[in-house]
């Protein structure tokens, strides 16, 4: 990998880094372990854990919407290699 | 047990509203399905919003919503691990699928197997790869059998003998038929209705069970406190930490490697719409934590005592306590609901897992080794007959063997699965690996994991192991793809310098 495509990459893809997030919210067990405080008479550990799930979710849906944002003002076409290709016969590919 | 009239009637409604939803979906989306990729992947052609409901309807299985609560109510705070799971499989989901979508669809792959023959070129590590997913993902297969059987008895159904089996071998037979006659259609339509099934079902339990228990602190405070966090490391051993990040880490790395989870992937119309479901599937984890919370309500309304539910928990163990606490809170029809999307639950994976096992089948042995030059229609035939054979041979199992081994294979396979991580994932970044180095680590790492499960007699998958003198209980899939991984690591240089020697010697 050249130095150029290297720079060319982290400039599309740095959102991705965020992705660590997720993994460090759970891997911080001793931190959670705990009861005290509770939320609505739901131990710590149990809200702290679902509570988890919707930031994982929303650190998802950011790096998703940020590379929406960034792939068109950095370069365009089918050389770079997480370009979709949508084969899909239903409009768009939402469905 | 009394047969619950109410109940059983409203199930077997919605089981036929499925059934029904089965064979009609070979007409949606109307495609040649005597082509392979029609029939085992839906014609690649599903959006975001039909791979989210096939997706989640494929990894949140009929098992899950059975043994996680059953493990919460068993085993308390450590089968919450499922938790920390679910938030982890998405940005792997994230990260690495995508790029497999885009080789795949480029090059017309069906399974994990053809494009490591492709990527690598190596016909055994190709052969490896479709091996162990098939042995790994029928055990799984018979567990949704289980969870089946245990909703088809909490109703009342007869549990023993020949009529016992009865209501499963009909269901199976019914799966086994439209799997065959629509493919991948037929679980990616059901799993709509699955779904919504399951969701006003788990609405309904948490907002109508606590109300009954007298709130969640009831609930909390009828768990025994011990339960209720995990053990704090004690001496010289990381106790149930390492364990329960171990447990999540290592599951959340080989749910994808699954074939049923790959079929589901590759049946996308797009990469963006893998990524976007990375995102819009933790709808679905978040439905998973308050459904292994049921384990605690089920304990706070002392179901295991409860002389109606004796024979269950006889039967079933911790596995009947969410059908006694649904039949112990709701009332008879809404039972029917709730048991019919759980045993739905089962017929969605359970026939995507068939398919994908019949594409590794037709693809990377029967095409690789018997007929390389069949036709399509042959191909897709080929994998419509293993297909019923797959699901026979699950039946067979379920009825034939104990319980406890097909559990015990399940825990098995997860060891194994985990070991295509260096070969699929790794290839996808990096040309630096050997193909004969990965299928050294893929052979070194299935041999240590069956080791150190064995070490534990097949019934836990926690090895504690120790390094200088501190001991790191931890899940033994995690440790053995880590030997899996040095092994292709160390290997792959001095295997590519041999063959380049053997090469520039075989020229000279």
């Amino acid at each position: 990998m050249t130095g150029k495509h290297m720079k060319r990459s982290l400039a599309r893809y740095w959102p991705r880094f965020l992705l660590v997030i997720p993994f460090l919210l759970v891997a911080c067990v001793p931190f959670y372990n705990r009861i005290e405080p509770t939320l609505a008479d739901i131990p710590f550990f149990y809200w702290y854990q679902l509570a988890a799930i919707l930031l994982g979710a929303t650190v998802a849906i950011t790096v998703y919407l940020l590379e929406e944002w960034i792939t068109p003002t950095t370069e365009q076409g089918s050389s770079d290699p997480d370009s979709d290709i949508d084969v899909s016969g239903t409009p768009g590919d939402i469905l | 047990m009394s047969l619950n009239v109410t109940a059983a009637s409203v199930f077997v409604a919605l089981f036929g509203l499925v059934a029904w939803l089965g064979f009609v979906a070979a007409r949606w989306r109307k495609a040649d399905l005597n082509q392979l990729h029609e029939w085992g992947l839906g014609g690649r052609r599903f959006g975001t919003v039909v791979t989210w409901f096939l997706l989640g309807g494929d990894l949140y299985t009929a098992y899950t919503f059975i043994a996680v609560p059953a493990l919460v109510y068993g085993a308390g705070a450590m089968g919450f691990f499922a938790v920390p799971y679910t938030i982890l499989i998405y940005p792997i989901l994230f990260l690495v699928f995508p790029r497999l979508w885009k080789i795949a669809h480029e090059h017309g792959h069906v399974t994990a197997a053809d494009y490591v023959r492709e990527r690598f070129g190596s016909r055994p590590l190709a052969l490896a790869v479709a091996l162990t997913g098939i042995i790994a993902t029928m055990p799984y297969i018979a567990l949704q059998l289980v969870g089946m059987e245990v909703v088809i008895h909490a109703l009342g159904f007869p549990a023993d003998g020949w009529t016992g089996h009865l209501p499963l071998i009909i269901a199976f037979i019914v799966l086994a038929a439209f799997t065959y006659t629509s493919g991948l259609r037929a679980p990616a339509l059901i799993a709509v209705v699955k779904d919504m099934l399951i969701f006003v079902t788990i609405f309904a339990a948490i907002v109508i069970i606590p109300a009954k228990l007298g709130g969640y602190s009831a609930i909390f405070a009828s768990v025994p406190p011990e339960k209720l966090t995990l053990t704090p490391p004690s001496g010289d051993s990381l106790g149930s930490y390492s364990a329960y990040l171990t447990l999540a880490v290592g599951s959340a790395l080989a749910l994808f490697l699954y074939p049923h989870s790959m079929t589901g992937i590759l049946s996308a119309s797009s990469g963006k719409v893998i990524r976007r479901n990375a995102a819009a599937l933790s709808a679905y984890s978040f439905v998973l934590g308050l459904i292994a919370l049921l384990g605690y309500m089920a304990i706070a309304a002392r179901v295991d005592s409860n002389p109606l539910y004796a024979a269950g928990f006889a039967k079933h163990g911790a596995n009947f306590a969410v059908p006694a606490l649904f039949l112990d809170s709701f009332s008879s029809w809404f039972v029917g609901v709730a048991f019919a999307a759980i045993a739905i639950g089962a017929l969605v994976p359970a026939a995507i897992m068939s398919i994908a096992c019949a594409n590794l089948f037709t693809r990377n042995l029967y095409k690789e080794f018997w007929k390389p030059h069949c036709t399509d229609a042959e191909e897709a035939r080929m994998a419509k007959i293993v297909s019923l054979l797959v699901k026979v041979g699950a039946v067979v199992f379920v009825l034939a063997i104990p319980k406890a081994y097909a559990i015990q294979l399940q825990l098995l396979g997860g060891i194994w699965i985990i070991q295509l991580l260096p070969p699929i994932v790794l290839g996808l970044f990096t040309r630096g690996f050997n193909a004969h180095a990965l299928l050294l680590g893929w052979a070194a790492g299935t041999g240590i994991g069956t080791y150190m499960a064995a070490t534990r007699g097949f019934v836990s998958s926690i090895y504690p192991l120790e390094i200088f003198g501190v001991t790191l209980p931890g899940y033994a899939a995690l440790y053995s793809v880590l030997v899996n991984l040095l092994v292709a690591v160390a290997l792959s240089p001095v295997l590519d310098r041999l063959a380049r020697r053997g090469v520039a010697s075989g020229t000279r």
